[in-house]
This record gives C-alpha cells, sequence and structure tokens, in this order.
C-alpha cells in the first residue's frame, strides 16, 4: 500500500489554507465574530484595571495633581466626601468592573466551546460519512492507522486551532493592541521603550516553535519504534518464547527505550535554554521600562501612579509574545492537518448525483458482455473481454489462480468496481443504470475475510435488519451452520465479538457472514471465496441448505474446491483475466486444460493413498 | 472470556493508596539527586519571584518619593536597583535553566526505568498471561501510563515545591512587612484554594468521560475504515452514520458542558483576586492614608495578591493529575508484580542460569524423546481439558494430531512448549522432567511453526535469522533454500533485504509461512513442534509448503497439528483426539483399516480428495 501523498499539497499557499478553513466552519462563523466582540469588550475592561492604581494612588491618596487617568465616566463617580469613602467607591468599581469581565469571558467561552464542538462535530460526521462512501480504490490505497489518526488527531488540530488558537491570537493582540494604546494615552517616550524587545521575544519564540517541530518528529519517530517492537514482542510472544530469545528482545528494547529517552531529554535541554533565555530577555525589557519610569517619575515627568501603572501594562505586552511566537510556529502543523484532511473531504464519493436512481426488479439473469477492467494505477488489464451468461437460479463456480481475477470479475457486479469496457446486464438492464444501493440489496457478496462489528452475535447477523426477530437470526445461522457454534458459546447470541470480545475462527467468522447475508432475500448471491476456511463437509451442507432455501437465487461461488466446482451448473474457469474454460465438471475434465491440471494436483494426494480404495 | 480481561475502568480508585506510591517511588531512588537539585533551584526561583515587588518597592519608596519633592533629581541609588534587579535576573534565568534539566533528566530517566521493568518482566511472564491481556492494554501501561508517572514526578514535583515554596515566603515576608493586610490577603487563599479543588475535579471528571467516548469514536473509525467493504456489500451506510452520530453528538453536549465548567472556574478565580486586590486598595490605601505604610508597600501587597493566583492554581491541578496518576500507577504496579506461575524452580535457575543468562555450560545435549506421565490439565477458567494422558515419542518420531476444534490438540503442543504446565503428572524429555532443566533449555532445543506466522518488523534476512540469533548471512539462505524459500525471496527487488512490514504484514500467507520454516530450520531443534495452517492458499504454492514441511520435519521429534491430509498420511503416529483422550492411534494405513474414528474424520474432513478417488 503507497503512503498517502501530502508534500505536493502542503506547498499550497497559506491563503488557500486559511480560505478552507474558513469554508469548513460552513455557517458557524459569526460565532467567531460574536466571540471577538466579547473579546474586545473583557480585554478593555481589562485594561482598565491598572488606571484605578493610578487613581488611587495620584487622586484619592494624592501623590500628584495632575489628575486621574481613567475615562471620565468612571472617574466622575469615584467622589466623596472622605478618603475612606472613595476608596470604597473605587474598590466597589473595581468588583463591578471584575464581575462585568467574569460574565463576559465566561460567555465567550460559551460561544467558543460551541463554536468549536459544533466545527469538531459536523467535521467528524462528514469525514464519517466520507470513508463510507469512499470507493475501493481509495480504501485499498489507504491505510487504516493514517487514516483514522486523520480523523482523530488532525481533527482536533483544525478544531483547536479555529475554536482556541484563533480566539487566542486575537486575545493576545487586543490585549496588546489596547495596552499600548492606554500606554501611548500615558507617555509616548516610555510607550516606545515598553516595545524594544518585544519584537525580539516573538522572533525568538517563533523561531524556536518552528524548530524544535522536528525535533518533536524524530522523537514521534523514535516513540513509534519502541512501541512497535513492544507490539510485536507481546503478539509474538509465542515466537520470542519458543526460540529463547527473551534476552535479544530485552537487549533491542533497551536500545529503543533508551533512543527515545535521549531524544526526549534533547528537547528538554533545548527548552530549557529558550525558556531561562526568553525569561531573560522579558525581564530585561521590564527593567528597561523601571529604569526608565524611575528616572521620569523621579523628574516628575510622569506621575507616581503613572509609573505603577506602566509597570502593570508592561507585563501585559511582554508576556504574550511568547504565546504569540508559538502559535505562528505551530501554524503549519494545523496546515498539514488540514491539509491531510482535504484529501478525504475532497475525494469523489462513490455515490453521487451523476447516479441514476432506477430500480428495476431484479430476478437474476445475469450477462457479462466483453467486458474489460483494469485498476486505475495499473497498466495490466485485470479482466480481458469477459464474455458470459447465467440464468437464473443457476449455480455458477468460479476457479482459477490467485490474480486470476476472480474476485474483481465479482467486484464488478456489485459495483464495487467499475469496468471501462464493455458492459454487465441483470435481466438485460446495465447495472449502471441501477442505483447502487438498490443493487447492493440485491446482489448479496460475502468476502473471502469478512469484517465482523464488536456487537453481539445476533446484532452482527441482524445487522441488516434493526427490527429482526430473534427467531429469524437462529434461522439463517441454522442455514449457515454457525447456530451450534454459537450456541456453544458462554453466552450464546449475546456473545460479543471482536477486540473486547471472543476471536471466532477464520470458519465462524465466515459463516456468521453467511447467515448475515442470508437475512434477507437476495436475487444474485455471491461467494467470494468465503467459505474457504469452512471444511469441507460444513460446506456442502451450507450450500444444499442453501440451495433448498433459496431456490430461486442465482449463485456465484468462487472456490478452491473440485468438490464445490462439481456440483454447480456451470464452471468458469479464469486464468490471466481471460475466460478459459466453461462448462459443467463432466464436460472440462474431459478438456486437457487447466480445470483438468487443477484436478489432477488436488487428487495427487491420493495417489499416496494405496488404501483409498479400502474406503468405499 | 471477556470477564477476565483486564479492564481499563477497573483501576479508577479514588482513595490515595499509598503502598502503590512507595512501589513507585522506589524508581525514583537512583533519581534522587536530580530531584534534590531540581527543589533547590525551584525554591531559588520562587524567591526571585517574591524578591522582584521588592525590588521595585525600593524604587518607588527610596528613589521616586524622595524625589518628588525636591526639583533635582537624585538618582544615586538607580545603580543599586540596577544592579539588584539584573542579578535577580542572572539568578532567575539560571534557575530556570536548571530545573527544567533537572526536572527533564528526572522525566525521561523515570520513563525509561519504568518501562524498562515492566518489558523485562513481561518477558518473563508465561503465556497464559499474553492469552488473557489485551495487547492494547499493555502498550498503554509502555506508553501513556509510563508518561503520565514520569510527567507527576517531574513536572508536579516541580510544580509542588515551587506553589508551596512561593506560597510560604510570599506569607512570610508579607507578615513581616504588615500583618494587617497580609490577614486580608491571606483570608482568600483558603477559599481559592476550595474553589479550585472543588472545579478541579469536576473538570478531570468531565474530561475522564469525554477520553471514554472519544476511544469510542477512536473504535467506530476504525470499525468504519476495516469494515467499509462490508458496510458497501450490506448497504448499513446510513445504519453506521446514526450509530456514529450518536457518539459524536454525545461527545458534543459532554466537550460543552466541560467547557462550561472550565469556562465558570476560571472567571471565579479572577473575581477571587480581583476581590483582594480591591480589599488591599481599601485597607492599604487607609494605610498609607494613615502613614502607616509606604505607597511602595502598597505596590507591593497589589503585586502579591496577584502571585497567589498561580500557585493556588497549580497546585489544584496537581491535586488532580495526583488522582488520575494513581490509576497509571495501580495498573503498571499490577503489572510488574504479576506473578510469573511458570517459571524455573531455584535450583533449576541455579544451575541453568535464568532467561537473562543462560548457562550454556550446563546444558546437556538433548536427544528427543517425550513422554507424557498421566498428565492432566486444565486452563485457569474452563474445563478439564485433559485427564491422565500418556504419550511415548521417541527421538525422531513425527507424530500427527487429529481431531475436532476442542479435542486437546492445542493443549498438548502448548504444553510440549511449556507455554502451560500440566496441573498434574510430568512430562519428561529423555526421561527428565521438564521442570528440573530451565525453559531456556527446553527452548533452545525446540522449534515452533504458528499456524498465522509471526514475523516481526524488518527484512527477510532478520526474520530468518531470529531463529538462530548468531547465524551469518550463508547459514540463513542455506536455511531459506532447504525449505524452498530462497526462489521467492530472490524474486523480490531487494532480495533478503526486502522489509516484511509490521507482523510480516507486506507478504503473503504462503511466503510468511515459508519464511517462518526457513527460521525454525534455521534453529535446528531436536523437537518441533508445527501449528498447521488452515487458511488456504492456492494450490501451487500449497505444493511447495508440502515439500517444506516434509525437509523440515527430517531427523526431528514432532508434534504436528495437522490439517493437510499429506502431512498427517506421512507422520509415523497419528493420534485421534476427542475430549482430551487419544481414541485411536497408529499409522494411516492402520487407522483406515479400522474403519473407526479416523476414518469417519477422514472421510468428512477430506471428502474432497475422496469424492476426487470416486471419479477415478
Amino acid at each position: 500500500m503507497e503512503k498517502l501523498d501530502i508534500k505536493n499539497q502542503s506547498k499550497k499557499g497559506i491563503l488557500k489554507t486559511l480560505g478552507t478553513m474558513f469554508k469548513w466552519m460552513g455557517n458557524l462563523w459569526p460565532l467567531l465574530i460574536v466571540a471577538f466582540i466579547f473579546l474586545f469588550i473583557v480585554s478593555y475592561v481589562r485594561t482598565l484595571l491598572p488606571l484605578f492604581g493610578q487613581h488611587i494612588i495620584d487622586v484619592i491618596l494624592g501623590f500628584s495633581d495632575g489628575g486621574t487617568k481613567l475615562p471620565a465616566y468612571i472617574a466622575r463617580y469615584i467622589v466623596a466626601d472622605t478618603l475612606v469613602k472613595e476608596l470604597i467607591i473605587a474598590a466597589g468599581m473595581i468588583l463591578i468592573l471584575a464581575i462585568f469581565r467574569a460574565i463576559f469571558i465566561f460567555l465567550r467561552r460559551w460561544i467558543s466551546a460551541h463554536f468549536g464542538e459544533n466545527i469538531g462535530y459536523r467535521l467528524r460526521n462528514k469525514l464519517y460519512r466520507k470513508i463510507q462512501n469512499a470507493d475501493y480504490y481509495f480504501h485499498s490505497h489507504s491505510e487504516t492507522g493514517d487514516l483514522i489518526q486523520r480523523c482523530t488527531s488532525d481533527v482536533d488540530a483544525y478544531r483547536r486551532f479555529v475554536a482556541e488558537r484563533i480566539v487566542e491570537v486575537a486575545r493576545l493582540l487586543l490585549l496588546v493592541g489596547l495596552s499600548i494604546w492606554q500606554m501611548s494615552k500615558l507617555n509616548t517616550d516610555l510607550t516606545l521603550i515598553s516595545l524594544v524587545l518585544a519584537p525580539v521575544i516573538l522572533l525568538v519564540a517563533t523561531v524556536y516553535f518552528k524548530k524544535v517541530k522536528k525535533e518533536f518528529a524524530l522523537i514521534e519517530q523514535n516513540e513509534a519504534n519502541m512501541t512497535t517492537h513492544v507490539q510485536e514482542n507481546v503478539s509474538g510472544s509465542r515466537v520470542v518464547k519458543a526460540f529463547a530469545n527473551e534476552l535479544y528482545e530485552v537487549k533491542k528494547f533497551k536500545n529503543l527505550n533508551r533512543k527515545f529517552t535521549d531524544s526526549d531529554y534533547k528537547l528538554i535541554k533545548k527548552m530549557a535554554f529558550f525558556w531561562s533565555s526568553t525569561d531573560f530577555i522579558s525581564f530585561m525589557q521590564y527593567c528597561l521600562i523601571a529604569v526608565f519610569g524611575i528616572i521620569y517619575a523621579s523628574r516628575g515627568v510622569i506621575s507616581l501612579g503613572t509609573y505603577i501603572t506602566f509597570l502593570a501594562y508592561a507585563g501585559n505586552i511582554i508576556w504574550p509574545m511568547r504565546q504569540l511566537g508559538r502559535v505562528v510556529g505551530d501554524f503549519s502543523k494545523t496546515t498539514v492537518a488540514v491539509n491531510r484532511l482535504e484529501h478525504i473531504i475532497d475525494n469523489k464519493d462513490e455515490y453521487d448525483d451523476s447516479e441514476p436512481n432506477s430500480k428495476p426488479k431484479i430476478l437474476g439473469h445475469v450477462k457479462f458482455k466483453n467486458v474489460t477492467f483494469k485498476f486505475d494505477d495499473s497498466n495490466k488489464h485485470q479482466l480481458v473481454n469477459v464474455d458470459f451468461n447465467v440464468e437464473a437460479g443457476e449455480t455458477v463456480a468460479i476457479i482459477g489462480k490467485t490474480g486470476s481475477g476472480k474476485s474483481t470479475l465479482m467486484k464488478l457486479l456489485v459495483r464495487i468496481l467499475d469496468y471501462q469496457e464493455g458492459d454487465v446486464f441483470i435481466d438485460s438492464t446495465s447495472i449502471k443504470d441501477i442505483e447502487k444501493h438498490y443493487l447492493r440489496s440485491n446482489v448479496g457478496i460475502i468476502l473471502q475475510e469478512p469484517f465482523l462489528f464488536s456487537k453481539t452475535v445476533e446484532e452482527n447477523i441482524g445487522i441488516a435488519d434493526k427490527e429482526v426477530q430473534t427467531d429469524r437470526v437462529e434461522n439463517v445461522a441454522k442455514i449457515a451452520k454457525v447456530h451450534d457454534d454459537i450456541v456453544n458459546f458462554e453466552k450464546g447470541y449475546k456473545t460479543l465479538v471482536g477486540e473486547r470480545g471472543v476471536t471466532l475462527s477464520g470458519g465462524q467468522k465466515q459463516r456468521v457472514a453467511i447467515a448475515r447475508m442470508l437475512l434477507k432475500p437476495k436475487p444474485i448471491l455471491i461467494f467470494d471465496d468465503s467459505l474457504s476456511a469452512v471444511d469441507t463437509e460444513t460446506d456442502i451442507q451450507i450450500r444444499r441448505a442453501l440451495k433448498k432455501e433459496w431456490k430461486k437465487s442465482t449463485v456465484f461461488i468462487i472456490t478452491h474446491r473440485i468438490t464445490t466446482a462439481k456440483e454447480a451448473d456451470k464452471i468458469i474457469v479464469l486464468e490471466d483475466g481471460n475466460i478459459k474454460e466453461t462448462g459443467t465438471h463432466d464436460e472440462l475434465i474431459k478438456i486437457d486444460g487447466l480445470y483438468n491440471n487443477i484436478w489432477k494436483i488436488q487428487s495427487r494426494i491420493d495417489f499416496q493413498l494405496e488404501d483409498g480404495e479400502d474406503n468405499e | 472470556m471477556n470477564d477476565h480481561l483486564h479492564d481499563e475502568e477497573s483501576f479508577t480508585s479514588q482513595k490515595i493508596d499509598w503502598n502503590v506510591w512507595k512501589k513507585i517511588l522506589v524508581f525514583m531512588k537512583p533519581l534522587k539527586k536530580y530531584a534534590i537539585f531540581a527543589i533547590i533551584f525551584m525554591i531559588l526561583l520562587a524567591t526571585t519571584d517574591v524578591v522582584y515587588p521588592l525590588i521595585s518597592k525600593f524604587a518607588i519608596d527610596d528613589i521616586i518619593r524622595p524625589n518628588m519633592n525636591g526639583a533635582d533629581a537624585d538618582l544615586s541609588k538607580l545603580a543599586v536597583f540596577i544592579a539588584l534587579y539584573i542579578g535577580f535576573m542572572i539568578i532567575q534565568a539560571v534557575s530556570v535553566f536548571m530545573f527544567i534539566l533537572f526536572a527533564g533528566k528526572i522525566q525521561t530517566e523515570l520513563a525509561y526505568n519504568i518501562r524498562k521493568e515492566a518489558f523485562h518482566h513481561l518477558q518473563e511472564l508465561p503465556f497464559s498471561y499474553y492469552d488473557r491481556t489485551r495487547v492494547g492494554w499493555i502498550m498503554a501501561r509502555m506508553t501513556s501510563d509510563s508518561r503520565n508517572l514520569s510527567e507527576l514526578f517531574s513536572w508536579g514535583l516541580i510544580d509542588l515545591t515551587w506553589g508551596f515554596a512561593l506560597m510560604i515566603i510570599l506569607v512570610v515576608v508579607m507578615f513581616i512587612i504588615n500583618w494587617l493586610l497580609a490577614l486580608v490577603v491571606i483570608v482568600l487563599v483558603p477559599v481559592m484554594a476550595l474553589v479550585s479543588i472543588f472545579f478541579r475535579k469536576y473538570i478531570l471528571k468531565a474530561h475522564r468521560q469525554i477520553r471514554k467516548i472519544n476511544s469510542k469514536i477512536t473504535g467506530a473509525y476504525n470499525e468504519g475504515i476495516t469494515g467499509a467493504m462490508t458496510t458497501k456489500t450490506l448497504v448499513l451506510e446510513d445504519n453506521n452514520y446514526n450509530d456514529f452520530d450518536d457518539l459524536t453528538g454525545d461527545m458534543r453536549v459532554r466537550s460543552i458542558r466541560a467547557a462550561m465548567i472550565q469556562g465558570l472556574y476560571f472567571p471565579t478565580m479572577l473575581f477571587l483576586i480581583t476581590l483582594g486586590v480591591a480589599l488591599v486598595y481599601v485597607v492599604g490605601g487607609n494605610l498609607v492614608f494613615q502613614l502607616t505604610i509606604s505607597v511602595g508597600t502598597l505596590y507591593l501587597f497589589i503585586s502579591y495578591v496577584w502571585q497567589f493566583f498561580e500557585p493556588v492554581n497549580e497546585l489544584a491541578m496537581l491535586y488532580a493529575n495526583f488522582q488520575q496518576a494513581q490509576a497509571s500507577a495501580e495498573r503498571i504496579v499490577s503489572l510488574i508484580e504479576t506473578e510469573a506461575d511458570i517459571s524455573d524452580s531455584p535450583e533449576v535457575i541455579e544451575k541453568y542460569g535464568t532467561l537473562f543468562d543462560y548457562k550454556l555450560e550446563n546444558f546437556e545435549e538433548i536427544i528427543g524423546d517425550v513422554k507424557f506421565d498421566n498428565v492432566s490439565f486444565k486452563y485457569n477458567i474452563g474445563e478439564q481439558v485433559l485427564t491422565d494422558f500418556k504419550l511415548d515419542v521417541r527421538a525422531g518420531q513425527s507424530i500427527a494430531l487429529v481431531g475436532h476444534t476442542g479435542a486437546g490438540k492445542t493443549t498438548i503442543v502448548n504444553l510440549i512448549c511449556r507455554f502451560y504446565e500440566p496441573t498434574n503428572g510430568k512430562i519428561l524429555i529423555d526421561g527428565k522432567d521438564y521442570k528440573n532443566r530451565s525453559m531456556g533449555w527446553l527452548h533452545s532445543n525446540l522449534g515452533y511453526v504458528l499456524q498465522d506466522p509471526h514475523l516481526f518488523s524488518g527484512n527477510v534476512m532478520e526474520n530468518i535469522r531470529y531463529g538462530k540469533l548468531t547465524a551469518t548471512d550463508d547459514e540463513c539462505v542455506a536455511a531459506a533454500k532447504a525449505v524452498e524459500a530462497h526462489e521467492f525471496i530472490m524474486k523480490f527487488e531487494k532480495g533478503y533485504d526486502t522489509e516484511c512490514g509490521e507482523g510480516g504484514s507486506r507478504l503473503s500467507v504462503g511466503q510468511k509461512q515459508l519464511i517462518s520454516f526457513a527460521r525454525a530450520i534455521l534453529s535446528d531443534p531436536k523437537i518441533l513442534v508445527l501449528d498447521e495452517a488452515t487458511s488456504s492458499v492456492d494450490t501451487e504454492t500449497e505444493q511447495v509448503i508440502q515439500v517444506a514441511i516434509n525437509k523440515l520435519l527430517e531427523g526431528r521429534t514432532s508434534f504436528i497439528v495437522a490439517h493437510r491430509l499429506s502431512t498427517i498420511v506421512h507422520s509415523d503416529r497419528i493420534l485421534v483426539l476427542d475430549k482430551g483422550k487419544v481414541i485411536e492411534e497408529g499409522t494411516h494405513r492402520e487407522l483406515i483399516k479400522k474403519s473407526g474414528a479416523y476414518h469417519k474424520l477422514y472421510t468428512n474432513q477430506y471428502s474432497e480428495e475422496m469424492l476426487e478417488l470416486s471419479i477415478r
């Protein structure tokens, strides 16, 4: 399987990515605007607080006669006949503003949560839909772990960016901007001095967070190597023990563990340098402001209250710089996440508007007419000019080597794959003119390696019909000869299947899958080598029971077994995508062809059994 | 089965279990010196945090205030200010740098030690442990739990030290300067602490729920992707989507709720602090007015109120993390303390060495006789599998075990490999109870080929060499040639350097089998256990495998859980098992003549070949 290539996509412009990010917000973007407005209110109120200090020290306590720096609409209320009363009023105002601010902080967070969680919700659902609707090509070219990672951590990265990071940037910018604005009203020189080192911090932080990304990638790689080793050691514990390689395993793990630990520590060393040096620069900035502030205040250029206020504002500017740098540095991470998600979102659905919606009655006559097929990414034809005709109710065995195109042939019939040339008709309607869901509801295919959901056995069998009765489930389980196995489980039909439950054997899985397919009658049924792990006797029993139940259904069976082929109405022998032979068993063994050959190889085992004739 | 699996949720006790922590603390012992240094630098850092406002107070009271009434500014003390400031800046930067280094060392080394110990112990655990423990469970211990703990003991320790040191120093300094204002500030601290703990608990709980749903969503994606084709064939798209929507909807509701709690927490804390600020302004303003304290002191206390916020917040967070980490600690201790119920006795270890340190000089040459002496066996859970089982096998004999699923074939194999030990009776190898020799001795003389061969990531050569780690390339190639694997390996573009992928995923089943044969033949065991594959491969590969198996068995005592007719026919003795008993025994010819159970099994199971015989 090839890795999905994201390199080319990540070269796309940042603007385009931002556009995509905005597009995915859908109609939720007004929430973001509301959040920004609330943020503005919160930040504005925050920048008022230091001014109270100035007012109390300069005006109420009388350390300066330069007047208040508070906005008039607040200052005018802080008037009383005694100093104590004025202090209490000022403190009361501070508290009122604090409550006001707290309310808006809460509201802002509430809106952001709605915004972010709805975006996450929609995106997750959309991705799920997309994956369900993606075609065979997409699935066969993707790795499960990779897709899951995209649907989980990449969604989180995106959600966090638009719902938290953007807001965070806005908050920091508003805080810095409003603080500068307030400062500039107090004293221009000091404001400029406050800004001398801030850009340096921003720059250092941006560069740092960009650089450590590589380090993170290395750590992740080392950790993955280590966990893969544990994973393989644990799942292969029989092999480890049987070859007595415990010491080797421990040594190997020690190396990987050490490598991961060291790379982790290397990053921490860089972190130590970054945090201590930026701390140093930040305090340098403080020191600058303090020194000039002291000089100005000593010379009476600014009041004492103003000096203290400046110290407070300085913090509003210095500390956000590192965070801003982090967000800027992290941005490319989000771009990558968005591009990786786009790959899924932009993938064309298997069902689209151009699909027909006709639903003709399906009886079971199947006709392949000069069908040719190749995979999009391959030059080799999988099927060439395949041409055959099957009457309703017939049983057809398809036989051939691995890679001869048997499975592909059957996948065409349910349009999991689409042929390029020729046509396939069911009851004289081209299958390309039949609505896909409808087609698949009528043409049942049981895959060789069927997938069972992690639900109970009963739910798995009844999955296609949520209202199904228990006796119906048992009935189909009996036809598929899996009923006896199931009742032998401790919890019978309520046994949980899969990762958290019982592990079924390959044969049991196949039979559950057959039962599941038998739940609803199908005019056409395909066994895509789906009896391979079932023993021959059970195989025969299932096929006979099925024939009794579903007399009218057309049945295709891909098989390796001569016994199965022998009972079919028609045998199709495929080789390299071509039909080599067709006919009944008796006809084909007379021809010196592939079927005859397979038959001979399979019977060679019996040449070794001189006692064979004793048996019958 | 399910009830016996370790469950993630079974470790969520609320009470602090000191016994568990003591066991974890053992891992901290070698890191004690780092911890001491980290604590020292943290206290230093907390001191600088308290000193900065004091320096500013000095500037206000001793530089700015004296100058305010005079005409010429006297800035002679400014140099003192600058010197002090820069001095503490350096102390601070150094402290930050050092504490990150030391905490980082603790974090990475502690995780390293925990993982090392856990992995080491995993190698000693018997196979029964792996039978009842999911791979994912073990993986989580090695990754997230070890990380949780190491972070708690490093950064948690840092936060704890800093938080307490800062608060204590603050309280002391405040009381020294003015006890009344100190009281005003300190009254609020318990309130803040209570609010923090209250909220943190809820936040933790909410996040736990979210993580749970999140893992369900990941599981749903996993099913949606791996089961995509099955979903299509059963037309389950809408069905699955609705189930998925339930999950994501739940996730949205809970995430918003969690955000609400967090959204309330921060403003509440902020309000409390502002309340402190307001109180300090009222009380402190009065004191300034009464000339009890200086204006610099007022500034100092305002700064100190703010400084209480972070330590309280972080200590509350630490408290919550500690509770969470308790579960991690319990799980890791449970892994490390799992007793190996199969292990060598001290006397055996004395003579033969441990699993990791063989005393090869004491290893006896093996002949290969195997004897089951009245062996009874039952798994921890479940029925009696074997009762008084007797079997005597001479060196070089090949034994085919046949019978239905559950007859006891795999159990016998597990006992020979000593993956499990008899509950009663003895297994003798060369006439000596195998418990009297070490596991290392047994496994160095034993080969084991699995039904579903497990390969490791790494190239083909490395995988073959796994059978004998000291083998040269030539020996590996010779082994591959011996089992007919050489030919297909050379067809790979990179030959023996071809990567097998995780678990051998890049190779076909047949290829994996042949490589696992090469691996086994390289180890040149005297006793070979072959758990034959049932999965179908095409007829030609089947033949190659057949030839390879015959070569593999030559000159070895072998036990075969047989599924292939020809393997059975070629074996020296066939044991027909039913419910843990040998019901028939003999060569193929003898058993067929008996017309008993084997005959019936043979005609049923291998009727394919029988039918072909009758055609002839």
